[in-house]
């Protein structure tokens, strides 16, 4: 569970003494979680919405805007939405990426082209193209779908070239003896090429959840259905229903934070391998 | 990643089954899940939405015949959903309330009405017995 | 694990086919690697068709045009161009969008700091490390909603604060403000995305090697000889990649401004991608919103190229082969 996922080196040695910087880090340490409490207090008290002064300790903290939240907005129907969105994505993400980076590890005619497209596709940030995207998706059908919210982002380059690396690293004289055994192409990535690039593989599910996860943009043009709003998007049509005349905001708020701090505090390794990687090769 | 490794690299079926299960994505939903589930139980045993109370006078005296009306609280609507009156001994029965979040209030022409008392519940149509009576106050003039 | 690769492969010795290397079977065989090629590129080549390229030409024909969704679609010429020059949103929202990427150098500066501290050998950095990085990885939106609470008029816990230090006599109303409202979010922007630039710098502040610094010891640099002789300059591409990600995400920044100020008061914390937005989808000119998008994506690649021409070409650049 260490936040690093690089070995640690010797250090140079420390003559200071360490007391600044405990300090420092713990008041930098204390900004950086306030803001969680404070969300996290209101959630349970509701108390300092219409008074003042704040009291800064809970004062009889209930759970009951979380109830609030659960039966007045059809809370779990937006999680499953969420969910499935994100699911679908990961699923094509780590399939079609590794099938082009494992294409991509080959040579043949256009490579080099091919190569050069996505260069420069991810030039291409997915927000100076939303008007047309929008008009292609209403073309397909898609719009208040599923698909439709889970389909722009199906593929990423960066996670390509992520893949494209770790392939390249299998030893070449394994391919060979796999293909001598007779294992046929699909059965090299998923026997061989997968299981040796399990960091790639990490990587790209986690950069792929972050992003479909928190995609808030996105849904927010193509869906109009209330229920098929995933938690984002539910978040914010709350709080432009609301504004902040209730705790359940807030409470909606850390319900829609839960999920995404556990996997992150379950996987940190991973997550900081994953965005740091994801950063030096994008 | 090491955890990974370990179930692949265990050749003992034995082995592979409790590393797997020790693992933390698979220990954590399965945590998850047995909450779920056991709050699932005790919700479906406890959701006849019954609410159960009594009503006396300033005096303290058990009050009869006394209009109990119970209403439903939402975000921004508060509607009436049912009422009832009270027996000889003050005592009074809900058995269809839906909601997790109601306001009560009794009223007898003569004795008085009492203040609208809001109960929060922890799910929906949960059972709820008031700890204290509804208490009617004599009308002020 | 490479183990269990071979003892699998060697599980499966009747899957051989004979003679399967033949000269004869060559160019088939070598028809129907190009097949599968073709094949597995397929899937990720539409969807960046479809999502990327596809979308990049039509907003540019989108924007010659008068476009409806119902009736016909006429030719305006470059009138939406013009109207845009003439447009004060425009204007204050590229203008907004600049001083936003102002987040990408305060936070590598604070990033920078702590990064130094968490990579020396104090007690439990790793804790430290986690708190800073926690909320980078959260929904922008719930990062929006907690901030707009924070910074709230009346009862947010900043008024408060600064009332109870005696430091303002009224509460500021810093979301309703038509001067504090941009940098507000700017502020929530740093407190965010700081986690991101730490791990960036600290992962390159990991690869600079120990010896330097033990042959610079042996030398009689001090501390700070050693920050800008060593690290600060091994340090440079690490920094650079945080900065032109950061100018980068800061210029197509959506939710946070949409969900603390909806680019309000007025416009005064408009920025590009929420003015396409409005334009786009509340006030339905689509195809002002394609030329909208259009300048911004010059600007972009503008931006991109002289970002890779000031790091020598070593910033967001993936080696090809």
């Amino acid at each position: 569970m260490q936040a690093s996922a690089i070995k640690h080196k010797r250090q140079p040695v420390n003559r200071y003494p360490h007391w600044p910087i405990h300090l420092a880090l713990l008041t930098i340490s204390f900004c950086m979680l306030l803001p969680f409490y404070w969300v996290l207090k209101t959630s349970l008290t509701g108390e300092n919405i219409f008074s003042y002064p704040p009291s800064l300790l809970p004062v009889n903290p209930q759970p009951f805007y979380y109830v609030d939240v659960w039966y007045f907005i059809p809370f779990a129907r937006f999680l499953a939405n969420s969910v499935i969105v994100s699911g679908l994505s990961i699923a094509a993400n780590v399939l079609f990426n590794a099938m082009a980076a494992y294409a991509l590890t080959k040579h043949f005619k256009g490579r080099g082209l091919i190569i050069t497209l996505l260069l420069s596709c991810m030039m291409i940030p997915f927000q100076t193209t939303i008007v047309p995207a929008y008009l292609i998706t209403g073309k397909l059908g898609l719009l208040n779908t599923y698909l439709g919210m889970a389909l722009p982002t199906f593929s990423t380059i960066v996670c390509i070239f992520v893949y494209k690396a770790s392939f390249e690293a299998v030893p070449k004289s394994l391919i060979d003896a796999a293909r001598i055994d007779g294992l046929s192409e699909l059965q090299i990535i998923l026997k061989i090429m997968v299981p040796l690039s399990t960091s790639a593989v990490a990587t790209n599910v986690i950069l792929s959840f972050i992003w479909s996860w928190n995609n808030f943009l996105w849904p927010l043009i193509i869906v109009r259905d209330p229920l098929m709003q995933p938690l984002p998007l539910g978040l914010s049509r709350f709080l432009n229903d609301h504004e902040n005349t209730t705790g359940a905001l807030y409470a909606f708020c850390i319900m829609v934070l839960v999920p995404g701090i556990t996997i992150f505090l379950m996987a940190q390794k991973e997550f900081v391998r994953g965005l740091t990687s994801g950063a030096t090769k994008g | 990643m090491e955890d990974h490794q370990i179930i692949h690299t265990d050749q003992t079926t034995d082995n592979n089954a409790w590393a797997l299960l020790r693992h933390r994505f698979v220990l954590l939903p399965l945590a998850v899940g047995a909450v779920v589930a056991v709050w699932n139980v005790y919700v479906a045993t406890h959701d006849d939405g019954i609410v159960r109370g009594r009503v006396v006078s300033a005096n303290g005296q058990p009050v009869a015949d006394a209009i109990v009306k119970l209403n439903e609280q939402n975000f921004t609507t508060n509607s009436e959903r049912g009422q009832t009156t009270t027996r000889a001994d003050g005592s009074f029965e809900f058995t269809d309330n839906r909601s997790h979040s109601i306001q009560l209030r009794a009223e007898k022409l003569g004795v008085g009405r009492s203040e609208l008392m809001p109960f929060r519940l922890y799910f929906r149509a949960q059972n709820l017995t008031l700890g204290q009576p509804l208490l009617l106050q004599p009308a002020r003039p | 694990m490479a183990t269990d690769v071979l003892t699998s492969v060697a599980q499966n010795p009747s899957r051989n086919p004979p003679g399967k290397s033949g000269g004869a079977g060559m160019s088939r065989k070598r028809k129907r690697e190009l097949i599968l090629v073709w094949a597995f590129l397929l899937p990720s080549l539409a969807v960046f068709f479809l999502y990327r390229v596809l979308p990049l030409l039509w907003n540019a024909v989108l924007s010659f045009q008068d476009f409806s969704l119902f009736g016909e679609t006429k030719w305006a010429g470059i009138s939406h161009y013009q109207d845009m020059m003439e447009d004060e949103v425009f204007w204050t929202s590229l203008w907004n969008t600049l001083i936003y990427m102002a987040s990408a150098p305060v936070g590598i500066v604070l990033a920078l700091a702590i990064s130094l501290m968490v990579n020396s050998n104090v007690r439990g950095k790793n804790i430290y490390r986690t708190i800073v990085f926690l909320s980078y990885p959260l929904m922008t939106v719930a990062v929006g909603i907690i901030w707009r609470w924070m910074l709230d008029e009346k009862v947010g816990l900043f008024n408060f604060i600064l009332r109870s230090l005696h430091i303002i006599d009224h509460p500021l109303p810093f979301l309703q403000s038509f001067e504090l409202a941009l940098p507000s979010v700017l502020l929530a922007n740093v407190w965010q995305i700081l986690g991101f630039y730490m791990i960036i710098l600290l992962a390159g502040l990991q690869n600079i090697p120990q010896n330097l610094y033990e042959a610079a010891a042996i030398d009689g640099a001090n501390g700070r000889q050693q920050f800008f002789r060593i690290t600060l300059p091994l340090l440079r591409p690490s920094i650079f990649l945080a900065f032109v990600i950061g100018i980068m995400t800061s210029f197509t920044s959506f939710d946070l401004v949409y969900v603390m100020t909806q680019g309000g008061p007025g416009n005064s914390s408009e920025l590009l991608v929420t003015y396409i937005y409005k334009a786009a989808f509340v006030l339905g000119k689509i195809d002002y919103a394609a030329a909208l998008t259009l300048v911004q994506f010059v600007l972009l690649v503008v931006l991109t190229w002289v970002g890779n021409r000031l790091s020598g070409g070593d910033a967001g650049a993936v080696e090809t082969d």
